[in-house]
């Protein structure tokens, strides 16, 4: 079973097109969604709501990175502290091109770091390619045998198994 | 003209004469005869020889012997407890008479005592008649004391001393002088009987009155030569009993210099008497008494001079001290005047150079200066702009002082030879803790022509004994390269000055600190804005054109042509929103981020430019004329931007033209450089050229030229960064060039 997707995102507008674009880019992993940093921590960390849920981690993680309560920076922070959560690949979601911003998210050690497009279609593409990129090539190095392959997969059968 | 090596004689004279103990000659002058006590029992230890002439004793006969045996019980020794311990002037105690055989009907000698050193010492001479005297002396000393208060100017007090000591003393000429700086005695008041020689406007040498003459002068105000062909008495034994020579420093009867005869007798006169005038302890001057025939002097009128001489000390000391404070009050007046005027204009040079006449009046100037390193500022007449750099330099090289003055640049400057040219006297103060920077005043040379009385040199004698000069004619000798000297008053000004200056200075430089830490405050705020500005603006636009975009695709198909042409304005209209939000946003940090200064090559930059817009280019018919183009010093990514943006602009508004030409070139001046853009296409007009750089200012409607106003605005700001400029020049339909200038600069320019 392919690992879920964690999306981290408060506002339910970016949220319902980041569903609509991971959507469309057929991937076949489940995304779970969290709406604040806390809540985020805790399903990473299984505390609260979350102290039952599977194991394993998620195999990306698009963090926002203005959320209420906990925000992205902190999240970031925190995942690459945890010894069990650091390998997760984190993905910061942004309005913003600011730049201490990124720079921070660099030096806490972000895998990518994503300006979200006005253009919705544009949009789309970034989502898409960085879920193939981040939540099918998620285990390193990321050869491109094994994308063509799980992608040939998808398309033959269309349910994941 | 004494060749070298008679002024280097002269020289080792004049030290020597300097060197001569005057204040132990070890005799006195024969008008009078002097005894030297030891208390309590008043033994006489030492005596003067000619107690011969005057008591008819040997000398030896009185050693040992107590005075009250030889005067009886007169009272004198109770007399001795009236003197005061701190002054040593002799003081009249009684007149007395002598119990000594064969001396009887003598008439009686007046005896006056002093203590100087531990020794009591006591003078005889002949008593006058103390009712005469006293009837006499004070009504003129009333009158004179009276005028004296009412007289207001320094020659005309001086005047009335002289008219009223030679009434007093009956001298034949009385003459007050005034030591200068170098202590040459100018003749300020003369009252002379006939057939004496003027000496008023005359200037005697310094070297007239060694140092310790002086000295002695400031200790004993009065002394007197009743007849220069005296025979000295020496005292007996020379030695006290102590083991040291008879100290005469306040004795009346000292003998003096035989130079000093000599130099009297030079002088034709045969008797004299010197009043000093003393001035918080300097000698401001003499009053000084000649005559030529020997003259006596009774100690009454003595002490009247004396106490004549000091009346007169104590109003020339106010005189002198409330024309002080008058000017002080002027100079403050002044300053006060120069720093409001530095305060209004927040600028020290702006005030500076606001009130040239105060600046010049503060400091008795003809020109002054602000100069700071390299730059300088003059007011009046002031030496050339490159000799006040150089003397710039050479202040800042001296000694650790706040203030430098001469009265003589070629002497005090050799560093800088031409500057006598232009000046004799400056006074510069320093004006930073940290710079080179000074305000400095100039004065002229004043031509000066001073008479002496006599060649200003003594003469040397076959011995190599300084001879006093023989000559007391007037001559004249003119002195060039010196300036007024600079007074005390004025120096202690320009420090205040100074310091008030500082003040400011450091103020403004507070203010300033606070200022850009206001700045600080104020930009990092601009930060957090812009930033809430990108993150907050543009979701809700992502929002309109992602909902926009989805209802097309999911219901499209049930609107009608009008609707889908709504839902695609819709989408337009938030996405250009969006493009408006970034380049405002990259507009605002073009005003913040720090310019990384690098070589530019502009051909390269330009070239990369054409290919970067060939998108926009295509089935065009474009002639591009791009001349060779210097590399500058400048901030590439901030230069790219701006050359982007014109030429982006030429493509755009030529775009109507089917031959479309784009001419970019430089022009290379001394200290900028002029790049332009120029193109065929609408043009504008130049009534309109005012509103072309500011932000979302357009000429042209969106359906002609879409656009969001903000491009030329960044080339404007890109261009002042760099302290630069921005023009365009156009005409409708006929094309426009857009200039920019960028000064040369270099890595290490301040921007």
């Amino acid at each position: 079973m392919l690992k879920p997707i964690l999306l981290v995102e408060d506002n339910p507008h970016d949220l319902e097109l980041t569903l609509v674009a991971l959507e469309r880019s057929q991937l076949a992993n489940d995304v779970i969604v969290m709406r604040d940093g806390a809540e985020a921590l805790d399903y990473l960390l299984r505390r609260g709501d979350h102290t039952d849920r599977a194991d394993g981690n998620p195999a990306v993680l698009l963090l926002d990175l203005k959320l209420p309560k906990v925000d992205g920076l902190e999240v970031l922070k925190t995942v690459r502290e945890t010894p069990d959560l650091r390998s997760i690949p984190v993905v910061m979601l942004t309005s913003s091109r600011e730049e201490p911003d990124l720079v921070r998210a660099y030096e806490l050690g972000v895998n990518a770091y994503v300006v979200k497009p006005v253009e919705f279609r544009d949009f789309v593409a970034a989502i898409s390619d960085l879920g193939i990129f981040w939540a099918v090539l998620n285990e390193p190095p990321p050869g491109s045998l094994r994308l063509q392959r799980q992608l040939r997969d998808r398309k033959s059968n269309d349910e994941p198994s | 003209m004494a060749s070298l090596e008679d002024q280097d004689m002269l020289a080792k004279a004049i030290a020597r004469c300097g060197d001569e103990p005057i204040h132990i000659p070890g005799s006195i002058q024969p008008h009078g005869f002097l005894l030297v006590l030891s208390e309590p029992r008043l033994t006489i230890t030492q005596a003067s020889e000619n107690v011969r002439e005057w008591l008819g004793v040997d000398v030896k006969t009185l050693i040992g012997q107590p005075l009250t045996e030889l005067i009886g019980e007169c009272g004198f020794a109770e007399g001795l407890a009236t003197l005061a311990d701190d002054d040593h002037n002799p003081f009249h105690l009684r007149d007395i008479n002598f119990n000594l055989p064969g001396r009887s009907n003598h008439p009686p000698l007046a005896l006056m005592a002093h203590r100087y050193k531990g020794k009591l010492i006591v003078e005889f001479e002949s008593a006058g008649s103390p009712g005469a005297a006293y009837d006499k002396l004070y009504p003129l000393m009333r009158t004179f004391v009276v005028q004296l208060q009412e007289a207001q100017d320094l020659q005309y007090i001086c005047q009335l001393a002289v008219r009223e000591v030679k009434r007093i003393t009956g001298f034949g000429r009385v003459k007050a002088y005034r030591f200068d700086a170098q202590g040459n005695g100018h003749v300020l008041a003369e009252q002379a009987d006939e057939g004496y020689p003027s000496y008023l406007g005359l200037c005697f040498p310094a070297s007239d009155i060694p140092p310790q003459a002086r000295q002695l002068y400031c200790n004993n105000l009065i002394r007197v030569i009743q007849d220069a062909n005296y025979v000295p008495s020496p005292v007996v034994p020379r030695i006290n009993p102590d083991g040291e020579p008879l100290d005469l420093s306040f004795a009346s009867l000292r003998s003096v210099s035989p130079v000093h005869l000599q130099y009297m007798r030079n002088m034709g006169t045969l008797a004299s008497m010197s009043i000093s005038i003393v001035i918080q302890g300097r000698l401001w001057g003499l009053i000084s008494c000649h005559d030529a025939k020997p003259r006596q002097v009774n100690y009454q009128t003595r002490t009247a001079c004396e106490l004549l001489g000091r009346i007169l000390s104590l109003q020339i000391e106010a005189k002198e001290a409330a024309s002080l404070a008058q000017r002080k009050l002027e100079l403050r007046r002044q300053i006060v005047e120069m720093l409001s005027s530095m305060a209004d204009r927040d600028s020290v040079v702006e005030g500076f150079k606001c009130m040239p006449q105060v600046v010049l009046d503060f400091a008795g100037a003809v020109g002054s200066a602000i100069v700071a390193g390299e730059h300088s500022e003059p007011v009046g007449e002031t030496p050339p702009a490159a000799l006040l750099v150089r003397l710039t330099q050479w202040l800042s090289q001296q000694r650790e002082q706040l203030a430098f003055s001469t009265d003589c640049v070629s002497r005090d400057i050799r560093a800088i030879p031409e500057l006598a040219e232009h000046c004799a006297g400056l006074l510069a103060v320093s004006i930073s803790r940290l710079h080179p920077h000074y305000l400095i005043w100039f004065r002229r040379e004043q031509i000066k022509t001073v008479n002496w009385a006599g060649q200003p040199e003594k003469r040397i004698d076959n011995q190599g004994g300084l001879s006093p000069r023989h000559s007391f004619e007037s001559w004249q000798e003119t002195v060039r390269g010196y300036a007024i000297p600079w007074q005390q008053v004025e120096l202690e000004g320009a420090l205040e000055l100074r310091t008030a200056v500082l003040g400011i200075v450091l103020r403004k430089a507070e203010e300033m600190a606070q200022l850009a830490g206001e700045l600080r405050e104020s930009n990092k705020e601009l930060e957090s804005f812009s930033y809430s500005v990108s993150h907050d603006l543009r979701a809700p636009l992502r929002h309109i054109a992602g909902y926009a975009e989805l209802l097309g695709e999911l219901e499209g198909s049930k609107l009608s042509q009008r609707g889908l042409r709504f839902l695609d304005n819709i989408g337009d209209a938030a996405r250009f929103a969006g493009t408006l939000v970034d380049n405002l946003l990259s507009f605002s940090q073009m005003g913040r981020a720090a310019l990384r200064l690098s070589d530019v090559n502009l051909s390269a930059l330009i070239e990369s430019i054409r290919q970067e817009m060939a998108p926009d280019c295509e089935g065009r018919q474009i002639d591009w004329q791009v001349h060779p183009m210097p590399i500058v010093v400048a901030d590439a990514a901030f230069i790219h931007m701006a050359l982007r943006n014109l030429i982006s602009n030429a493509i755009k508004y030529s775009r109507k033209r089917e031959h479309a030409i784009i001419e970019i070139g430089a022009e290379e001046r001394a200290e900028e450089i002029i790049v332009y853009v120029r193109d065929n296409g609408v043009g504008f007009n130049m009534q309109y050229a005012n509103k072309l750089f500011g932000v979302f200012q357009r000429l042209h409607r969106m359906e002609e030229f879409e656009g969001t106003g903000i491009g030329l605005a960044s080339v404007r700001r890109i261009i002042e960064r760099h302290d630069g400029q921005v023009w365009a020049n156009g005409e409708v339909n006929q094309g426009a060039t857009f200039f920019f200038s960028l000064p040369r600069l270099t890595y290490a320019s301040p921007i």
